[in-house]
């Protein structure tokens, strides 16, 4: 049901056209196109039906984001609804869901989460209020974001996350483009005052939620990935049986049809290692960060053979920018370097599958006590 | 769908556990830990496949008025990931998995009567007949003839590549009835009974010195063609049928895993700081990670003797690709521990080494017998072109 509306709208509101009009804003995104995912529910779809959600999970998520793939949106669904409201959805008190899920969910607010530390960020305590200094590096969708969600240490040692206004004192962004068209920025904090109940939640360590709040979004961005592979697959596959050389498409010529096939099949494990991920993100930690860093290394690896393979099948138009293929190859490439390298997650996952205990274990799961 | 297995099903898997701890002996352990071709010796296996008809479970996969279990697809995947865990042998495939299924299918009550009692005792042993000299990859081209005379056909030609031919009593063959029309449209399906004089069975052995493989002649044999499984001239449909069986009916994720986890142990004995070796091991679990999850699901399609379609082959060009890199990576894991190499089989019978040594010597005979895997049961090029029909449309 989602799928198919998803497919519908998209189809008919979200061309290429419309993404290269969005992309070459000011801003990087269509803010009516925005509103029109309030008004379908996409922006509440994770959260619970108590905060004013959809009710949704991680699956319904990734069907979204796989149609979200397959037509290019850009839109700031990711650092806005899945990383931004999803930390809100994890750590937040009553109140802090009430004053930030309810704006988020009807397109009136929108997020980003700065956690990559480029020196270490911490906060320190002054009378009722923090000081948050530090900065942070590749923060997705920060240029768009009315708050920015910036995680620290907190005076106790754990690690905390805070509601920060874009336009604090203090708070200085250096906006910048990725490859892919998204707006993203580096951010230097230096004695950003906040008040007490900028702190999500009531001062417990934030580590883990971070974590398992990164891992959903890694499993999001990776059923993206798989539906940017998809739309790739599909358009070469199209694209060779209208050209023709030497009197005959080029889906005639056995090498080139052996090529797609195995693009073909590079797509469909890429499927099979999200749906893993998607299906590992309520699991326990250790299945999750096998199921989330394998899918990541696996997807990062096939998406880019089948996006070299993609552009080299359909010969020079390939590499302009003149067809969608190229958006695409781009997507994917960000998609790689995105939240951790295909290399960094394989090494991740190399770590865990030492245990022979876990390299030994299938995939089905014993029920947690 | 959900990862997560019912209390039935752990039940069940715990049943299973049981079972194998009596049914997998020290020695039958050894002696399929020490198997470096395809499948068990037939006399390893028939141990094993004596205590799965004690506990009615020697031919699982089948309808259960026929002797199967009914098991839910979960249920027969949990029984393969527990027996390659427990390293069970890898018992009668050609008759449970691969003809027995054609019989169910497209046999007459009669036949159903005279074949499927020995499959499911485990006392017949089955071989292919299908490859020929000047027929692989384009199996249809086969020339063996079957020539009618009366209620039997006289049968010359050749077949090879017969898996365990010489240590079969029974074979399933495609024979050519007709030479009219189109090449397929003169294949019938055939059971014989190896035993049959004229028939003579010469041995191959393989790069990694096993005997699997043989030569049979076929020089003016009787079979009655009431071992014809379908009509004349239809065996085709029959033939690829089975073919499916044969490249994707199996569940592999469990026999792969284990050969993956045997390869993670010997990697962190042998060379646990070797990033070269720890960067390819990791993309070997990632590329298995996926293939499983992608048998997990289509294995409803298995359930009970259904067809599994275009996927099958998918899978078999994955999966073999994966035996051959996993078998790959062990020998490049064990340095010039590769070099060494005991010519005599079964190695459970020439070897007496602590285990670690003779699961070092197991590894260069399986690297270089894996490299069938992507040959066997329809080329890799085959599988690729089958499925550039069956998922592009081209």
């Amino acid at each position: 049901m989602l799928r198919e509306t998803a497919e519908r709208f998209l189809a008919d509101k979200y061309d290429y056209r419309a993404f290269r009009k969005s992309v070459d804003s000011d801003i990087g995104y269509a803010p009516d196109m925005w509103s029109a995912f309030a008004e379908m529910g996409w922006l509440g779809l994770p959260f619970a039906e108590d905060d004013g959600g959809m009710g949704g999970g991680a699956v319904e998520i990734a069907i979204l984001m796989e149609c979200f793939g397959k037509a290019l949106v850009i839109e700031p669904y990711l650092a806005s609804v899945v990383l931004g409201g999803g930390l809100v959805a994890a750590l937040g008190t009553p109140e802090q869901k009430q004053e930030l899920l309810a704006p988020l969910i009807e397109g009136r607010l929108k997020l980003a989460f700065a956690h990559e530390d480029r020196t270490p960020t911490t906060a320190a305590a002054r009378g009722g209020d923090y000081l948050l200094s530090g900065s942070k590096a590749t923060v997705l969708s920060a240029p768009v974001a009315d708050r920015i969600l910036v995680s620290a240490a907190l005076p106790s040692g754990a690690n905390g996350v805070f509601v920060v206004p874009a336009d604090a004192a203090g708070l200085v962004l250096k906006p910048y483009r990725s490859v892919d068209g998204n707006r993203l920025a580096d951010i230097e904090l230096a004695d950003v005052t906040v008040p007490g109940d900028a702190l999500l939640g009531s001062g417990g360590d934030a580590t883990a939620s971070i974590q398992g709040v990164i891992d959903r979004a890694i499993a999001a961005i990776s059923s993206d990935a798989v539906g940017a592979t998809a739309a790739m697959v599909k358009q070469t596959v199209e694209y060779t049986r209208t050209r023709v050389q030497f009197g005959q498409p080029l889906s005639k010529f056995q090498v080139l049809a052996h090529r797609m096939v195995h693009m073909r099949v590079a797509e469909e494990e890429a499927r099979a290692s999200c749906l893993l991920a998607t299906l590992s993100l309520d699991g326990k930690p250790a299945q999750r960060t096998r199921a989330v860093s394998g899918a990541k290394a696996k997807i990062g690896r096939n998406a880019r053979f089948v996006a070299q393979n993609a552009i080299q099948t359909h010969g020079a138009i390939g590499t302009t920018e003149e067809l969608p293929l190229g958006a695409y190859a781009k997507r994917l490439m960000a998609y790689e370097i995105m939240f951790g390298s295909t290399r960094e997650h394989l090494r991740r996952y190399g770590a865990l599958i030492a245990d022979p205990a876990l390299a030994g274990a299938g995939l089905l799961l014993e029920p947690s006590v | 769908m959900d990862l997560t297995l019912s209390p039935d099903d752990i039940k069940f898997r715990d049943e299973v556990r049981a079972f194998l701890k009596d049914a997998v002996p020290p020695d039958m352990r050894r002696a399929q830990a020490l198997t470096t071709g395809f499948a068990s010796e037939p006399e390893v296996a028939l141990g094993f496949h004596k205590a799965l008809v004690k506990k009615g479970w020697s031919v699982s996969s089948w309808p259960k008025e026929y002797g199967g279990t009914g098991w839910t697809p979960v249920q027969a995947y949990i029984f393969e990931t527990e027996c390659a865990r427990a390293g069970a042998p890898v018992y009668n495939g050609a008759g449970q998995r691969m003809v027995g299924p054609v019989i169910l299918k497209y046999g007459t009550e009669e036949q159903k009567k005279k074949y499927l009692p020995g499959i499911i005792s485990g006392d017949d042993h089955w071989a292919q007949g299908y490859s020929e000299p000047g027929s692989g990859s384009d199996l249809a081209s086969l020339k063996t003839r079957a020539v009618s005379d009366g209620d039997d056909y006289i049968v010359n030609g050749q077949k090879i590549w017969t898996t365990f031919g010489h240590k079969s009593n029974r074979m399933f063959a495609l024979v050519r009835t007709s030479t009219e029309g189109k090449k397929q449209d003169g294949i019938s399906f055939l059971l014989l009974e190896m035993n049959t004089p004229g028939i003579t069975v010469r041995p191959i052995h393989g790069n990694g010195g096993d005997h699997e493989f043989n030569e049979v002649f076929f020089d003016n044999v009787r079979v009655p063609k009431s071992g014809r499984i379908g009509e004349e001239n239809k065996g085709w449909e029959v033939a690829k049928y089975l073919l499916e069986f044969e490249r994707g009916g199996a569940l592999q994720a469990g026999r792969v895993r284990a050969q993956f986890t045997k390869l993670a142990k010997a990697v962190q004995a042998r060379c646990p700081d070797d990033p070269d070796i720890l960067h390819r091991l990791a993309a070997l679990g990632t590329d298995l990670d996926a293939m499983e999850m992608i048998d997990i699901s289509v294995l409803s399609a298995l359930q009970s003797g259904a067809n599994p379609g275009p996927v099958s082959s998918l899978l078999k060009l994955r999966w073999s690709q994966l035996r051959q890199d996993i078998s790959e990576l062990a020998v490049d894991a064990i340095g010039a521990d590769a070099l060494k190499f005991v010519p005599e089989r079964p190695l459970f019978e020439s070897l007496q080494l602590p285990e670690d040594e003779e699961e070092t010597l197991t590894q260069t005979p399986r690297y270089l017998n894996y490299r069938a895997y992507t040959i066997l049961g329809g080329t890799s090029e085959i599988q690729t072109g089958i499925l550039a029909k069956a998922m592009l449309g081209l």
